[in-house]
């Protein structure tokens, strides 16, 4: 069955991507094609001009979606299982690499933790496919879309899967290249591309990072199988090691370079740049990829990591600042975006930053729970957008938008559970997995975790705020949009709405129905050891009764400026920003870090870049090297064809002196 | 100093410079005139040999019939020596240099050469003296039996520079009357010949 | 007294039989009435084929003939095999081009088989004389066959070229000859060695195998004689161009192969350095050169060029090893150079051939086949593994090297580096360029010989071995 799990994707992808898209029948055409197709934000209706249609069989897109839903059914099917009881399972694939003393066994390692994840990735990802069938349905390369999508839930799966570092750093990469690969999709826009490289190379940085955490603790514990170092974590507390010539603490190091590993991937504070960006992709993948399922993976990297962090105080301190600091941070620029994309994306920033914090102080459990609730109630919402943005024949700028509730009904009620859910209304998911975190994080008293708690509480003021803010500025009030558009705005067709249901139906029900397996009494029994367990979750039950309720209060405040400031008096926000422009510019612009890397990072590695491109290479390599010999090879043939003149008289000679240069050189060349 | 010693320098003397002439005469004519004269030389060289079959050889097929052809197609064809000519002088010192070197050379070589008496026994056919058989006896001896196989292979290239020739130049044109010599052979009396009885006073 | 020994007849037999067929078909040609040339091609294919199966079956071993004149040995037979193969081949590709050209005549296969027997007397010489009157009988041959195309003034300087430079090596030949009789006093190759083993000679008889491996260079087209290469290949009419790419460099070849061994074989160092030198010069020289041709033919002729310099690599080695370096590439280079010239016939637009390589823009699209056989063939030719071209370079390097010739070795790689970039700007201008208008449907004749050598060198690695073994053997024959 697990096999089955994670292999059907791949199979998918594989038969959509070398049958669905012919690439060898597609290569002539790509180029043809090249430069007509200016890309949308979704392929839907827009491409009117008879050249993109070239359609391809639909055939592709409804075998993935098919074969995800196989896998959600089965991932459903494990889970409940994994409810009652169940312990880690593994299933050896194949023997991967045997290098010396280095070795790593393919191998699906599966207990709750994994099976969490499994029904998170394969539900949101079968969902996605569903929904993309209608988003995608008119796009000329929906068969490589699809192809992409089920190869990034292969990979995704592969990660999820892992029973060592290495296979973990392949599904790790694998999701990194879909990513790329997605983000990019509409390759002939610039931005996308950008968009695109940008996403990569910061991973790179988490990932270099990653690697050397990965060779690290190849040093220390000898292998890279997750059991022995478990088992080993405890023994190395207190020795030290040599790194950059500083003597470090072996566990706080390789924790340290492992978390910014899952700093990159889960777009934390300094490495959260490129995740915005990402939104340049297809809305379903920024719903599976960018909320739902790939950024994640750093908090489950963190999870599984946990025997490792909790040997590592310091290290598991430097979580919680982290992630109390990109939660604050991301609410605090998602106050001011306009673009409704962008918002949710700085949502889900800040959404990961809980989870963090929630890691950091050891409930991690609770992070866990986040994550799963945070996958239904986040993709619901940028489904929920696409959906908007689909009905605003591709506006995404809410300052255009306004009034739509009344014309998309059904959409604007899967976009209010989804907002529900996200700023922790009562009773709903968001609700018992984030109050959860903010209330683990004041039980753990540490210093990181006061400063957490009072991050977190501002934090979820702020994602009521914006969360409204994006509710009232897109579904209420005057309609801001031409009269047109306004006249071209329509429901969704149901392909698309049915997983909003599934989706809105996980955001209202998953936190009730499943707290108590996650964060309630059950909890040692469900996660049977997978993540480590603490005495945190006993004690944030324990906790005065201010500190239970401060999230709900935020969060009603929150609601109230919102209102206030859109529906109420709608020039107050202009007023405010005008009066604290600095500020408003500051938060605007996303707190000036792409402007900061741009000038510590990106401009310097672009001269150095020239530097060697035309100095080094063009100058130096060309000049002497390729480009050299060839124009010295060209003037030699010059010269020599010069020599075939055509004369008889000339060919005779050239005989006759070669004849006397032979003679010449055995009389006096010493031959003997 | 023999008389034989005498003509042989004579004839080589005469051989070598006619050959000079051949190339540096102005007239064509002249040129062709130079060169039965250098074959006569050769023909006398190969007297004092005692190659007389060789030596007549060379007058008959070389004097009498390829020296006279190429005398009548120097003369039938009006080629502008002088122009062709013209460009020699510009290359005459890089030819000259070479030939020089090459020639300095080969003296050098043959000049230190000695034959070996041993070497004469490999020779594979020696002639013999022209007491015991004449040259002509000598080579129909050996030509149609130990050097069946040159003397076929000489045939064979014959016939493919003939096939050479007619391939390249003949060509059939249309309306050209040729002599058939069997249809004049076997024309007789009966066809050829009509009598007429033809009366006194009056016309055919 | 009969004029032929018995077993000097059985020796000989092949070429008594193909020059017979050749005089009874000209008869044929000229008596018979009306249309001849396709009896005659035909006629020459099978005469042709019956005589290449009495070749393989007519005996084995040694045989000398004539007082040792003439011999068959294994590497007579194995060259034999391959020049009678070339010769049918270019018989092949001509019988629609001349149609088409207007140019047919019946005297060109009779040509082929008389310089086809010219060949095979020169492979089987073991005389300076015989050697001599095969090379005539087969020059004089050639020399025609590239004036064939008597009205078209581009094959007619072709010929002539062809035949006044051919006297001039011809003339280097019998000078060179002379001297070495007369240093030895011998003509035939074994009594030459029995000479220069006791002594004699000295400078004089390497004068004279400067001279004779000149007159032969010639032949093969090597640097510094290789002048009247492209002019010829040129102008004369293509299917004579493959033939003079073919046949008559495995011919002149093996005769070199012959020539230096047989008589010389105890002077190995001193001809080593001639042949180092035309070799590297021929290399060098057939690399750069065709970089800058625009006309195909022009640039396969310095392929050819080039290529003859790989393989007097192996004959420069002077061992056995390379003397089998030298039949395999043979071997592998006339099938390569047949399928490449088939190719390049293939090459017309409404019956008028063309022949420049931009005529070849995007073949791919026009004639998937012909581009991909093209596209074999010329990396073959660049040497590319696993293609039978590589194996052919391989072994006479490898030769070079267990010589002590790793210089030589050297500038040979580092030539065909350069080589291979107009051998694979072919195949960009086929696959990548725009496509010119497509050409004529191939005549299926031309198409076999170009597919049947475009999956040879494809499969070449998989039936290398036996032909690996069979050159060995042939080697092992001169020594």
């Amino acid at each position: 069955m697990y096999q089955a799990i994670v292999f059907l994707p791949l199979i998918g992808a594989l038969i959509a991507g070398l049958a669905g898209t012919s690439l060898f029948r597609m290569m002539g055409r790509e180029a043809e094609a090249f430069g007509h197709d200016t890309g949308h934000d979704h392929g839907h209706g827009e491409h009117g001009d008879a050249h993109e249609h070239h359609h391809q069989p639909p055939w592709p897109m409804y075998l993935t979606s098919a074969l995800l839903i196989v896998t959600a059914v089965l991932s459903w099917v494990a889970f409940i299982g994994y409810l009652h009881d169940g312990g880690v399972q593994k299933f050896e694939i194949l023997r991967w690499v045997g290098s010396g003393a280095l070795s790593a066994n393919w191998v699906l390692r599966i207990d709750t933790l994994t099976a969490v994840m499994l029904v998170v990735v394969t539900t949101v990802s079968a969902l996605v496919h569903v929904y993309s069938i209608g988003y995608m349905g008119h796009d000329p390369h929906q068969a490589r879309f699809f192809s992409y999508l089920s190869l990034f839930t292969f990979a995704m799966l592969m990660l999820v899967t892992s029973d060592n570092l290495l296979q973990l750093f392949f599904g790790w990469e694998g999701v990194g290249l879909a990513s790329y690969l997605l983000i990019g999709f509409w390759y002939k826009r610039p931005s996308a591309n950008a968009a695109a490289i940008k996403a990569f190379v910061v991973n790179r940085v988490g990932d270099f990072g990653f690697a050397l955490g990965i060779f690290a603790t190849f040093l220390i514990f000898g292998t890279i199988d997750f059991d022995p170092i478990f088992a080993g974590a405890a023994g190395q507390v207190g020795k030290t090691m040599d790194f950059l010539g500083y003597n470090v603490d072996v566990m706080t190091t390789i924790c340290l370079l492992l978390f910014m590993g899952a700093m990159g991937k889960s777009a934390q504070f300094l490495l959260h740049t490129w995740l915005p960006d990402a939104m340049e992709g297809p809305t379903p993948v920024s719903a599976l990829i960018h909320a739902a399922t790939m950024v994640t993976a750093g908090v489950f990297l963190v999870a599984r990591m946990s025997p490792l962090f909790e040997t590592a105080p310091y290290a598991s301190d430097f979580v919680i600042i982290i992630g109390a600091i990109t939660a604050f941070f991301a609410a605090t620029v998602g106050l001011v975006q306009n673009d409704i994309k962008r918002v949710i994306a700085y949502s889900t920033c800040s959404q990961l930053g809980y989870m963090f914090v929630a890691l950091g102080v050891g409930a991690y459990g609770v992070g866990i729970f986040h994550l799963f609730t945070h996958a239904f109630f986040k993709a619901l919402l940028f489904l929920g957008s696409g959906s908007v943005i689909h009905a605003m024949s591709d506006e995404q700028d809410m300052r255009k938008m306004g009034g739509l509730a009344p014309h998309i009904r059904i959409t604007w009620v899967m976009m209010l559970i989804g907002t529900l859910a996200l700023t922790g209304f009562p009773f709903t998911a968001g609700y018992f997995s984030k109050d959860a975190i903010i209330e683990s994080s004041f039980a753990s008293r540490a210093g990181p975790g006061a400063f957490a708690f009072w991050l977190l509480v501002i934090a979820a003021a702020f994602t009521a705020f914006y969360s409204w803010r994006l509710m009232l500025m897109t579904f209420h009030g005057r309609p801001r949009a031409s009269a047109a558009t306004m006249e071209h705005v329509h429901e969704s067709p149901q392909v698309m709405l049915i997983p909003l249901y599934f989706l809105a139906a996980g955001a209202l029900a998953a936190g009730f129905v499943f707290k108590d397996y996650f964060i309630g009494h059950d909890y040692d029994a469900f996660w049977r050891g997978s993540v480590v367990s603490t005495e945190i979750i006993e004690e944030m039950h324990h906790i005065p009764a201010w500190v239970i309720w401060s999230p709900t209060v935020a969060m009603v405040l929150g609601f109230l400026v919102a209102w206030l400031f859109y529906i109420r008096r709608p020039d107050l926000p202009a007023t405010l920003a005008a009066q604290n422009e600095p500020l408003y510019r500051f938060l605007l612009n996303k707190w000036y870090f792409d402007e900061l890397y741009d000038f510590i990072f990106v401009r310097p590695a672009f001269w150095l870049g020239r530097l060697f491109w035309k100095r080094g290479d063009g100058w130096a390599i060309d000049g002497f090297g390729p480009d050299g010999v060839s124009a010295w090879v060209v003037d030699i043939t010059n010269r020599v064809v010069r020599l075939q003149t055509g004369y008889v008289y000339h060919y005779a000679f050239a005989m006759l002196i070669g004849v006397a240069a032979l003679v010449t050189w055995f009389m006096f060349g010493g031959a003997h | 100093m023999t008389l034989a010693t005498l003509f042989f320098y004579l004839f080589s003397a005469v051989m070598l410079a006619s050959a000079v002439m051949v190339i540096s005469s102005r007239n064509p004519v002249h040129s062709v005139l130079f060169l039965i004269l250098a074959f006569f030389n050769a023909a006398g060289l190969f007297i004092l040999l005692g190659a007389e079959f060789l030596a007549m050889i060379l007058v008959v097929v070389y004097v009498g019939a390829v020296a006279v052809l190429f005398l009548f197609v120097v003369m039938m064809l009006d080629i502008d020596f002088a122009e062709l000519r013209q460009g020699m002088l510009n290359y005459l010192p890089v030819g000259a240099t070479i030939g020089l070197i090459l020639m300095v050379e080969l003296v050098l070589v043959v000049a230190g050469w000695s034959i070996s008496p041993d070497l004469l026994k490999t020779v594979t056919s020696p002639a013999p003296s022209v007491t015991d058989m004449t040259n002509t006896e000598a080579l129909g001896r050996i030509l149609y039996t130990k050097y069946i196989y040159y003397f076929q292979a000489a045939g064979l290239i014959l016939l493919v520079s003939m096939i050479g020739a007619i391939v390249l130049t003949l060509r059939h044109k249309p309306n050209v009357k040729r002599q058939n010599v069997s249809d004049q052979v076997a024309r007789g009396p009966a066809t050829a010949i009509e009598i007429r009885d033809v009366k006194p006073g009056q016309g055919i | 007294m009969w004029l032929l020994e018995q077993a000097d007849a059985a020796a000989v037999l092949p070429e008594i039989i193909l020059a017979v067929i050749a005089m009874v078909l000209l008869m044929v040609g000229v008596f018979r009435k009306g249309e001849t040339a396709n009896f005659v091609n035909l006629a020459s294919l099978f005469g042709l084929a019956v005589v290449a199966l009495l070749v393989i079956f007519g005996g084995s071993g040694r045989m000398t003939a004539f007082g040792g004149a003439f011999v068959v040995d294994t590497f007579a037979r194995v060259m034999k095999v391959l020049i009678l193969f070339g010769s049918a081949a270019a018989i092949t590709l001509s019988v629609h081009f001349m149609k088409e050209q207007k140019i047919e005549k019946f005297e060109y296969p009779i040509l082929i088989l008389l310089a086809t027997v010219g060949m095979m007397m020169m492979v089987s010489a073991n005389d300076l004389i015989s050697l001599y009157m095969g090379l005539e009988l087969q020059s004089l041959a050639l020399y025609v066959v590239a004036a064939i195309d008597r009205d078209n003034a581009r094959s007619s300087e072709a010929g002539l070229k062809y035949f006044v430079l051919g006297a001039l090596s011809s003339g280097m030949l019998l000078y060179g000859a002379s001297l070495i009789y007369g240093f030895t006093g011998a003509t035939g190759f074994p009594e030459i060695a029995a000479a220069t083993a006791a002594g004699a000679g000295g400078l004089g008889v390497l004068f004279g195998i400067v001279f004779v491996i000149a007159g032969l260079a010639f032949k093969v087209s090597a640097v510094p004689f290789h002048m009247w290469t492209p002019d010829v290949y040129e102008g004369s009419p293509t299917p004579v161009t493959a033939f003079f790419s073919a046949a008559p460099k495995v011919a002149a070849m093996a005769l070199l192969v012959r020539t230096v061994f047989a008589p010389f074989s105890g002077l190995v160092p001193d001809w080593q350095q001639i042949l180092v030198f035309v070799s590297i010069a021929s290399m060098v020289l057939g690399a750069f050169a065709a970089i800058g041709q625009t006309n195909i033919k022009r640039l396969l002729a310095y392929s050819s060029i080039g290529n003859m310099g790989y393989a007097l690599v192996g004959l420069a080695a002077g061992t056995q090893e390379g003397v089998r370096g030298v039949i395999i590439y043979m071997m592998i280079y006339m099938i390569m150079t047949l399928g490449s010239f088939a190719c390049v016939i293939a090459m017309a637009r409404k019956g008028r051939q063309v022949e420049e390589i931009s005529d070849l823009a995007g073949l791919a699209r026009t004639d998937k086949m012909l581009a991909f056989v093209l596209a074999m063939l010329m990396f073959s030719l660049a040497g590319i593994p696993p293609l039978a071209g590589f194996f052919a370079k391989y072994f006479v390097f490898l030769a070079a090297i267990q010589a002590n010739l790793v210089t030589l070795a050297v500038i040979g790689v580092v030539a065909s580096v350069v080589g291979a970039y107009y051998y694979l700007r072919i195949v960009k201008i086929m696959y990548f360029d725009e496509p010119a208008p497509g050409f004529d449907p191939m005549h299926g004749e031309v198409r076999l010989i170009a597919v049947l050598a475009g999956a040879f060198s494809l499969v070449f690695v998989l039936i290398a071995q036996p032909l690996v073994n069979l050159a060995g053997a042939a080697a092992a024959s001169l020594f």
